[in-house]
Formats: structure tokens, sequence, C-alpha cells
């Protein structure tokens, strides 16, 4: 009986993030179509050339209605995106641990997740006004549902022995609720916190739709209306870097948190 | 079966023995579905097109600004849709070319109206002259609303800045607002702006012919048609005037009081428009704007409007309205510029 040796060969697909890929893949495309507009192949009012969009957002930065924009939108992101995450974990901790929140929730939430809050708008128009309230609601509405959602799947995934564990020290139900539920659901706090933010940009826009004078959203609508398109292209790049930003932030706030597993 | 067959065998002998008609030219007209459309329809319901040679193929928009991207573009010939900065915009760049008139606001013959909210009417908002100072909801910096009120702004001689306009982007999101007193004002199209001064609402103030009459729109074409297929577009205009004749002829009515009317003869032309438009004979009466019969423009005023749009810095500097409006292919054009 001879022995054979064996390579090793569990290594999985395991994907590493390659350093520079991404920025590369940023530089050939930008190169492409800078080329490709330059060779006159693209109609400048169908698609400018990136050098136009990056001058009209450097235009907009040096006469400070860059900052305006930026600042009005990240207030109102700010803003709406923390009530909707207060009032959706707080609704999702209930869903995740009361029978009655549960009943009275969950189809509640199944109800009114799916409508489009941009037919909301003349609605909360009539409720609310036009000045900051109703854009923060617009993006306080879009970002409460999944976060809500998020957490009540998180407290659900803990498993059940934690629970009892801590039950049969006879801790108090805060205690538990502290110890136990609230670390145990961060995964899926912070999970909802990543899609809802994605979702509270795509709001932006359209919460910048109800008279806004100011704001990202509303400089990409505008320049679309007045077919300004390297300035609409350029407010699409400022809601790609805010999103970029945003995903950022989260993600060292998860590696911070969740150290601990 | 067999009788299909022998159908289209007959056919087939038939169209063998016709004479060989010249090759149609085909044409596509980027179209909306609105009444301010309407001659482009009856065009093609009676033939009007086919009659001058062309075939003519109709691609429906939902929204204005893609009507003039794709005759910009090429992918269609021919296009009509309300003036606003971003057409200005795209026609300042040599794409487009105006050659004749979509609608206008006429004396006489309602079509947007001014409206006060209930608040500003009780503290004095009475008539459009006094709207500078107030508020006013619009859908869009640079939209059609947004030009009626410079133009009012520059008939009462002040800044378009002293009208402080609120954009809400859509029409329901105006109607909201003006009903709530979140904005004093509101330029809204006159069926909405009745229906709201009916159920008391609003306050419906003034119409927009009565202070401004203007050209809403126009009727434009590639600058490359102009230059290399010039006889077909002139093959089109034929066309459209006839269409718009008819139009003409029963739309624009009114009685011995000056009130609007649309007497039988005018059923069929709202059959058609009722056709493409999918809407309601209501509706197509209570929308239809004032269409000129020889789609004759107010180039003077469309002059203005740019020079009101430029003053906003909603327009490019470099947009020259002489540039881009072509007055050779229809005669008798309104206030040229000399």
């Amino acid at each position: 009986m001879s022995a054979r040796e064996v390579p090793f060969r569990g290594g999985g697909f395991a994907p590493r993030q390659l350093r520079g890929a991404g920025l590369a893949t940023a530089a050939v495309v930008l190169v492409a179509w800078e080329s490709l507009s330059r060779a006159g192949l693209v109609s400048p009012f169908a698609l400018p050339a990136p050098s136009r969009v990056f001058s009209a957002l450097f235009e907009m930065a040096r006469s400070g209605e860059l900052a305006a924009h930026l600042q009005a939108s990240v207030g109102r992101l700010a803003g709406g995106w923390a009530i909707g995450l207060a009032t959706g974990v707080t609704a999702g901790l209930a869903i995740g641990i009361s029978s009655l929140a549960r009943s009275v929730g969950l189809p509640l939430v199944a109800a009114l997740f799916p409508i489009p809050k941009i037919a909301l708008l003349p609605l909360l128009i009539l409720w609310l006004g036009i000045g900051e309230a109703p854009k923060l609601a617009t993006i306080a509405l879009g970002t409460f549902f999944p976060v809500a959602l998020a957490t009540a799947s998180g407290v659900d995934q803990i498993p059940k022995s934690l629970v009892r564990m801590a039950q049969s020290f006879d801790l108090s139900r805060w205690a538990i609720l502290r110890t136990v539920i609230l670390p145990g659901a961060l995964p899926g706090i912070l999970a909802g916190a990543r899609i809802s933010s994605s979702i509270a940009l795509v709001l932006l826009t359209a919460a910048e739709m109800i008279g806004a004078e100011y704001g990202v959203g509303a400089l990409v609508l505008q320049a679309g209306h007045l077919m300004r398109v390297d300035r609409l292209l350029a407010g699409v790049v400022l809601l790609s870097l805010l999103g970029v930003a945003i995903g950022a932030a989260l993600g060292a706030l998860e590696r911070r948190l969740l150290a601990w597993r | 079966m067999v009788l299909s067959w022998l159908a289209r065998g007959l056919l087939a002998i038939a169209a063998l023995g016709a004479p060989a008609a010249e090759a149609a030219e085909k044409i596509k007209i980027a179209a909306l579905t609105l009444v301010s459309s309407a001659p482009l329809f009856i065009a093609q319901d009676r033939g009007y097109y086919r009659e001058e040679g062309l075939e003519a193929e109709l691609v429906f928009f939902r929204a204005a600004q893609p009507v003039a991207v794709a005759v910009a573009g090429g992918e269609a010939d021919f296009g009509v849709t309300a003036f606003t900065a971003g057409f200005f915009n795209l026609a300042g760049q040599g794409a487009l070319k105006v050659i004749g008139a979509q609608s206008r606001e006429e004396p006489g013959f309602d079509f947007s109206a001014y409206l006060a909210s209930n608040a500003a009417y009780a503290k004095g908002l009475t008539a459009p002259d006094k709207l500078p100072g107030h508020s006013l909801a619009i859908t869009q910096h640079g939209s059609s609303f947004h030009i009626m009120a410079g133009l009012l702004a520059r008939k009462l001689g002040v800044a378009t800045k002293a009208i402080r306009m609120v954009p809400l982007e859509t029409l329901p999101n105006m109607q909201a607002a003006l009903k709530t007193g979140q904005v004093d004002a509101a330029i809204l199209p006159g069926h909405i702006a009745v229906e709201l001064d009916r159920a008391q609402e609003a306050k419906l103030i003034g119409w927009v012919h009565q202070w401004t009459p203007y050209a809403l729109g126009g009727l434009f074409t590639s600058t490359r048609n102009v230059q290399e297929r010039r006889p077909v577009v002139e093959a089109f205009v034929r066309a459209y005037q006839k269409g718009a004749r008819d139009y003409h002829a029963v739309m624009n009515k009114r009685d011995a009081a000056g009130r609007r009317i649309f007497e039988a003869d005018a059923e069929p032309i709202i059959a058609i428009i009722a056709k493409y438009t999918q809407s309601t004979p209501e509706a197509i009466k209570a929308g239809a704007p004032y269409i000129d019969p020889e789609g004759r423009l107010d180039v003077g005023n469309v002059f203005e409007q740019v020079a009101l749009l430029k003053e906003e810095k909603l327009v490019d500097p470099s947009v020259d309205p002489a540039r881009f409006i072509d007055t050779s292919f229809i005669a008798g054009h309104f206030n040229l510029p000399r």
C-alpha cells in the first residue's frame, strides 16, 4: 500500500479585493468615454465628455453652488434617515420580542412597504406643506420599513438558547434586551442601515421635487429639465460619491461594532 | 382557407397591375398624446402625408424633452412640443430648426389660468397684476409656467424675480400646495383651474391670454433635414398645414358672446384626436388650445422668451433664436424681428 501525497484542494474560490482594481476600472472607463467623445462618436448633448462634467463640477465648486447643494442634501439625508432609523429599529425590536407588536406590525409593514413613496408627494404637501418637513418625511418613510424588517429578522436570528439562559439566570427583561437582544440583532440592524442608506439617496431626488431651491436632487432634476447634461451628470457623480462615502462610513462602523464576532 | 388564398392571389395580381408608385419617403414624427399635437394626428388620419408622397410613422413619447432629443439626435424627423428653457438650450446647440408653430395663447381662447389660493385672495391677490411679491407654484424653473410668469412680469415692468417661483415638479403637487395655501398662486391648465374654482378650493383670477398672448410651442425638424431633405420638409409642412386648417375650421370657433363653442362639425376632428390621445371628447374640448391654421409662429415672442430666460440664467448666453428658427417654410410668421 503506497501513500500518495494529495495536495490541499479545499481552498474554495475565496475572492480577494485586488488592490487598485476598482480605481483602474474607473480610469479605463473614463479614458474610453473621453476619447469616444473627443472623436465625435457620441453627440455632446446626449453624453458630454467626462472632462466637461468635471469642469461643470469645478465651476459649481468655485461659485459656492456646490457647497449649498451638498449642505442642503446632507442635512436632509441625515435628518430623514435618522428618523427612519430610530423609528425603524424601535418598531423592529418590538416586532421581534412582542406577540402583540408582531401581530399588528408585520401586516402593517407588509401593506405599507411596497407603496411608492413618490405617489404620496401630493399628500405629504397637503399634510406637511412645502418646507423641510415633507422632504424629511419622504426619506424617513422610505427608510423606516427596510430597517424595521431587517431589525425584526435580526432579533429572530438570535439563538433561543441564549435568551433562555439569560432568563434562567433571572436577568430582568431590560437587561436581556440590552445585553442579548440588542447586540444579537446588531448585524441585522446594520444590514438594514446599509440597504436603507441607498434607498435614502434614491428618495432624496424625489424629496427635492417639492419646492427645493438647493440640494443635489434638485440640481439633477433642474439640469435635466434645462437640458444641461453636463450639470446633470455632475449631480449624478455627487450622488454616487455621497453613496460611496456613506457606505465607507457604515463599513467602518460595522467593523467596530461587530468586532466581537 | 381557400378563399383567403384566392383573395391574396387576387391582391397580388392587382398590385402588379397598379402603376408603380414612386417610393414613398419615410418619415418619423415624434409626438405627445396631447391635443396640441392635433394637426399631426389629423394629417395622418386623413392621409395628408400620403398625398404628399410621405410614409409617416408616429412615435409617441411621454414627456416633451425626449421629443426634442429624438429629433436632435436623428431618431425622429419632426416634432411638436412646448417651448422651455431646456428646449432652447438644446436648439441653441444647432441640431434643431423651429419651422412653425404648435399652439398659442390667443386672446379670447381660454387655455392657461392664473389662480390665487383662497387665503391670498382674501388678502387682496385678486388679479394677475398683483402677483409680484407673491409666491407662484410652477413645475420647474424654465418650464412653460416659468415663461408665462416671466412674460407677465415683463408686461408689468418688474423683474421676473419679483414673482417668487416655487418648483413642485408635477401638476398634482402644484394643486396640493395651492389648495392648502402653501403658495399664494399657481398657473394651471384651464380645465383644472375651472374645477378648482368651482369647488372653491382656489380662486381663478385671470387667463394668460388676457395678459400675455404668447407662442406656446413649436414645430421643428433637424438641421440635417433642412439642409439635406428640403423637399421632404416642405411636403411635411404642407400636410401639417392641411391638418392645422382642418382643426382651425371647427375647433377654434367662438359664439357671438365670445365663448368657445364646439358644433357638430367638430365631432369628426374630436374623434380623430380621441383616437390618438386616448382621451374623452369632454377632456379634448376642455383642453383644446388655439392652433394657427397655417402653423405661423410669433417669432418676436420667441425672441422675448429666450431673452427673459437668459436673464434668469436658465438659457445659455450663446443661444441665438435667429439661428434656430427657420422662417422659410411657412409664409406669414408674426412679429419677425428686423
